[in-house]
């Protein structure tokens, strides 16, 4: 029996699934050239609009004036510059170094933490009747209502910025990792204490690993916010952060250089999304997702 | 091999009366199948015997010993299956083994693997599979424990009559060569005297075990068992029992 279905699904993949493959293939690279057209008609109304000087050119450069500059920011040699100035010359690759470390580190933790918050929240009732009306009361909390605060607790500079990406990026990996674990279907639970798991590591061997999908999706959302929140880090007196030359940017009225940071925002965040989305469908191939 | 037995097992849901003094011996390594109408109790019942959930009252032993709570050494297999997604066939079948400590598996898991014919999709994720391989891979899960006692709760009810009829066949031999004390419940005739050495009525709900007889065809069951004339007599007469119930 068990060669006969093997033969069947062969004849079925010789029959359709080059086929389908074709067009499966011939259909990805339609929708990516689809999602290239706007951008290039975003670009286009913008040069249009250059050239009918809808604004003055200080306020609104052309698509030229802000490739320079992004190669005055990526590739030209650094200039010294004072202490305290935030340079923009050359300082490109170390400003983007900084934000990346900033995210990366507020995020590990962030993760780190919103996994145990909601394990927590999904395997004990006790827990969850304790902390739910906190947590979800400071979660409603917007991240500039926390920016004072942060600053005076912990003054102007790095750990500020820091704290501000990790509250931004917390709560996602919380709500994600308690839904999915209080979603875990009755019967792997069942299952699993049939076969003989300890109660002591359901969590690991049950909990966690069903409640996989919903925790990706979460820490794909907090990456996500982890990076916008850290502008909103970076507005707390750092001299490196692509956040931090934005601001001294608009200090100088130099909008392409505050475009060239928005253009890094947009492509990082784009990169860093996909990578986890590529990962993660390695980590939960089995939810087919 | 174990002797399971229930005596008095009485059930309620708040004020639903599901069990109303179930009483049943299954012996060492025989097969009892319970046949009863669609929402009759049976799937609690056997539930209550995996230790799943607790009777109100009764009496419920595994040689002797009170049962208490699930365990390795009641295996059940129900009809949603019982897999774990995230695991391959391969890890599926080692999870039991492992949780117990078990250091080398390899050995049992591809006994399991070659005895319910899965060796070639020992590394196929459960959805990968057909609804007769899942249950089949369900079915060697469970078996890794070696528990001495197996509960079925309609295992191949999702499945086309054609492979359902397989499936008989290969639970059958199965059985014959692990001889298992086996609780079977069903509402499908047919499945229930071909895997059955004695079959149980059970009644429309509140579920009680209503009569019991033994089957008379023997251990070695298949399709030319359905051309017996004694099946087909008791089959029919089975089938008006239910019926009228």
């Amino acid at each position: 029996m068990t060669q006969g279905l093997i033969e069947a699904a062969r004849a079925e993949a010789q029959a359709g699934g080059g086929f389908t493959a074709l067009r499966r293939s011939r259909g990805r690279r339609g929708r990516r050239l689809l999602g290239l057209l706007l951008p290039l008609v975003l670009l286009v109304v913008w040069q249009v609009a250059v050239v009918l000087e809808v604004r003055d050119r200080n306020r609104l450069p052309a698509p030229v004036d802000v490739l320079v500059a992004l190669q005055e920011f990526f590739l030209t040699p650094s200039r010294p510059v004072l202490s305290g100035v935030v340079p923009f010359v050359g300082a490109g690759w170390q400003h983007l170094g900084a934000s990346l470390e900033r995210t990366g580190v507020a995020w590990a933790a962030a993760v780190v933490v919103g996994l145990l918050l909601g394990l927590g929240l999904g395997l004990s009732r006790w827990f969850a009747d304790l902390t739910d009306p906190l947590l979800n009361a400071l979660r409603a909390v917007p991240l500039f209502a926390w920016l004072p605060l942060v600053i005076v607790q912990f003054g102007l500079g790095e750990t500020a910025a820091r704290v501000l990406v990790f509250v931004g990026a917390l709560w996602p990996v919380v709500v994600s990792t308690a839904d999915g674990v209080a979603r875990v279907p009755r019967q792997h639970i069942e299952t699993a204490r049939m076969l003989g798991t300890p109660r002591a590591r359901m969590w690991q061997r049950v909990y966690l690993p069903s409640a996989l999908p919903e925790i990706v999706t979460g820490l794909r959302l907090s990456l996500t916010l982890a990076w916008t929140c850290v502008i909103v880090g970076e507005l707390t007196g750092i001299t490196w952060g692509v956040g931090a030359m934005m601001f001294s940017s608009r200090e100088r009225g130099a909008t392409d250089q505050i475009i060239v940071g928005i253009l890094v925002f947009a492509l990082i965040g784009y990169t860093a999304d996909r990578l986890l989305r590529t990962a993660s469908r390695r980590w939960v191939r089995w939810a087919d997702t | 091999m174990s002797t399971l037995t229930a005596h008095g097992l009485r059930l309620s849901f708040d004020d639903l009366l599901v069990l109303d003094g179930v009483d049943l011996q299954v012996s060492a390594g025989q097969t009892l199948a319970l046949l009863g109408p669609s929402g009759c109790g049976k799937s609690t019942l056997l539930r209550v015997l995996a230790g799943f959930e607790t009777a109100d009252t009764g009496a419920l032993t595994l040689d002797g010993e009170d049962v208490r709570g699930p365990s390795p050494l009641r295996g059940m297999v129900a009809q949603a299956g019982t897999l774990f997604p995230w695991l391959s066939v391969r890890d599926n079948i080692a999870f039991g083994p492992r949780q117990g400590g078990a250091s080398d598996v390899r050995g049992t898991v591809a006994d399991l693997l070659a005895v319910t014919g899965l060796t070639e999709f020992a590394d196929a994720l459960p959805r990968q599979l057909s609804g007769g391989m899942r249950q089949r891979a369900a079915i060697a899960q469970v078996l890794a424990n070696r528990p001495p006692v197996l509960l079925l709760d309609e295992p191949f009810g999702a499945l086309d009559a054609q492979t359902r009829l397989r499936m008989h066949e290969w639970l059958r031999s199965l059985l014959t060569e692990r001889p298992t004390t086996t609780v079977l419940v069903t509402h499908d005739v047919e499945e229930a005297l071909l895997l059955g050495d004695r079959l149980g009525m059970i009644s429309a709900r509140p579920a009680r075990i209503v009569s019991e007889r033994v089957l008379p065809f023997g251990r070695a069951r298949g399709r030319h068992t359905l051309g017996d004339p004694e099946f087909a007599r008791l089959r029919a007469e089975v089938l008006d029992a239910v019926l009228t119930a």
